[in-house]
């Protein structure tokens, strides 16, 4: 069976992975994000930029590369998507 | 009139849903959500409109005609299709299943008169809401979506012996299990609502 996930779902996933892997407080880079989020550099360049703009995430502009923490107001986003996705799959759903 | 008042047990529960979906709607932009809160405020509507109908023969002032039973039964079976129709786009697999399951009821009920069709479609609909429920749980294996399955059996064998109650209508305790069975289903899937609003996130969405 295949299961596609949604762009809801695609989002938090990105959140998650800025949230859990941002282990020294420096950030995550690009390379950690496309191998944990599974898509491809032009999709997750957009949707960086897309969260970054809509403050989800900080961009933290280093000498070489730039790196992504998740803002409080991604975190508060998590929290939120993850009790509403609780609520979705009692009734079987998925957000 | 027992069964009327009832009725707007099903609304205020089926509206509560609706809330807490619309709020994550507006919170995730989750199109999952979206329907489940499109289903839930049919269901709203068309027991608000069979309790007014209900109503109606207790108070006769109230003018509402053959018509309105079609247009609150029609709403209701709207809002069990956006109940199937949730599932039915969630996985590739379910798309063949829904196809098949959503054509069947259309075959077998030539020359049913239109209120049947509604009860028959409405009863395929949760059936196929509960085999979607089911599988999901089968999943996940989370007690609370066993508990809607459950609850969503109730609402489906309701709406059997809501179609029942039509063919007998000389057996007036059918129509009263019918609403009593739904209700009952409906007060089941008010669960979540109730975790929700214990396990930490208000109702208006905020932590």
């Amino acid at each position: 069976m295949v299961q596609y996930r949604t762009q809801v779902r695609i989002i938090a996933d990105v959140l998650s992975t800025a949230r859990d892997m941002n282990t020294e407080g420096n950030g995550v880079g690009v390379t950690t994000l496309l191998r944990k989020g599974n898509m491809s550099y032009t999709r997750m360049s957009k949707l960086l930029s897309e969260l970054v703009g809509s403050g989800l995430l900080l961009e933290l502009n280093g000498e070489k590369v730039s790196k992504y923490m998740i803002s409080e107001k991604g975190t508060r986003y998590l929290s939120v998507y993850h009790q509403f996705e609780d609520f979705a799959q009692s009734f079987g759903l998925r957000l | 009139m027992i069964g009327d008042v009832l009725q707007f047990i099903g609304v205020f529960v089926s509206f509560s849903i609706a809330y807490v979906g619309f709020r994550g709607v507006r919170q995730t932009h989750s199109s999952s959500l979206l329907r489940l809160t499109a289903a839930f405020v049919f269901l709203g509507f068309g027991f608000a409109v069979e309790g007014f109908v209900g109503l109606s023969q207790v108070i006769p002032n109230l003018p509402f005609s053959t018509m309105t039973v079609v247009a609150g039964l029609l709403l209701e079976t709207t809002g069990y299709f956006f109940l199937a129709f949730s599932h039915a786009i969630d996985v590739v697999i379910s798309k063949r299943m829904s196809v098949a399951l959503l054509i069947f009821p259309v075959i077998s009920l030539s020359g049913a008169q239109l209120v049947d069709i509604l009860s028959v479609l409405s009863f395929y609909f949760v059936l196929y809401g509960v085999l979607e429920t089911v599988y999901s749980y089968a999943r996940t294996r989370r007690p609370d979506t066993l508990l809607i399955a459950a609850g969503l059996t109730l609402i489906g064998v309701g709406t059997f012996v809501q179609w029942l109650s039509l063919l007998y209508l000389n057996v007036d305790v059918l129509s009263l299990l019918q609403i009593i069975m739904k209700e009952i289903g409906l007060l089941i899937l008010f669960t979540p609502v109730l975790n929700f609003a214990v396990g930490g996130v208000r109702l208006d969405g905020t932590v």
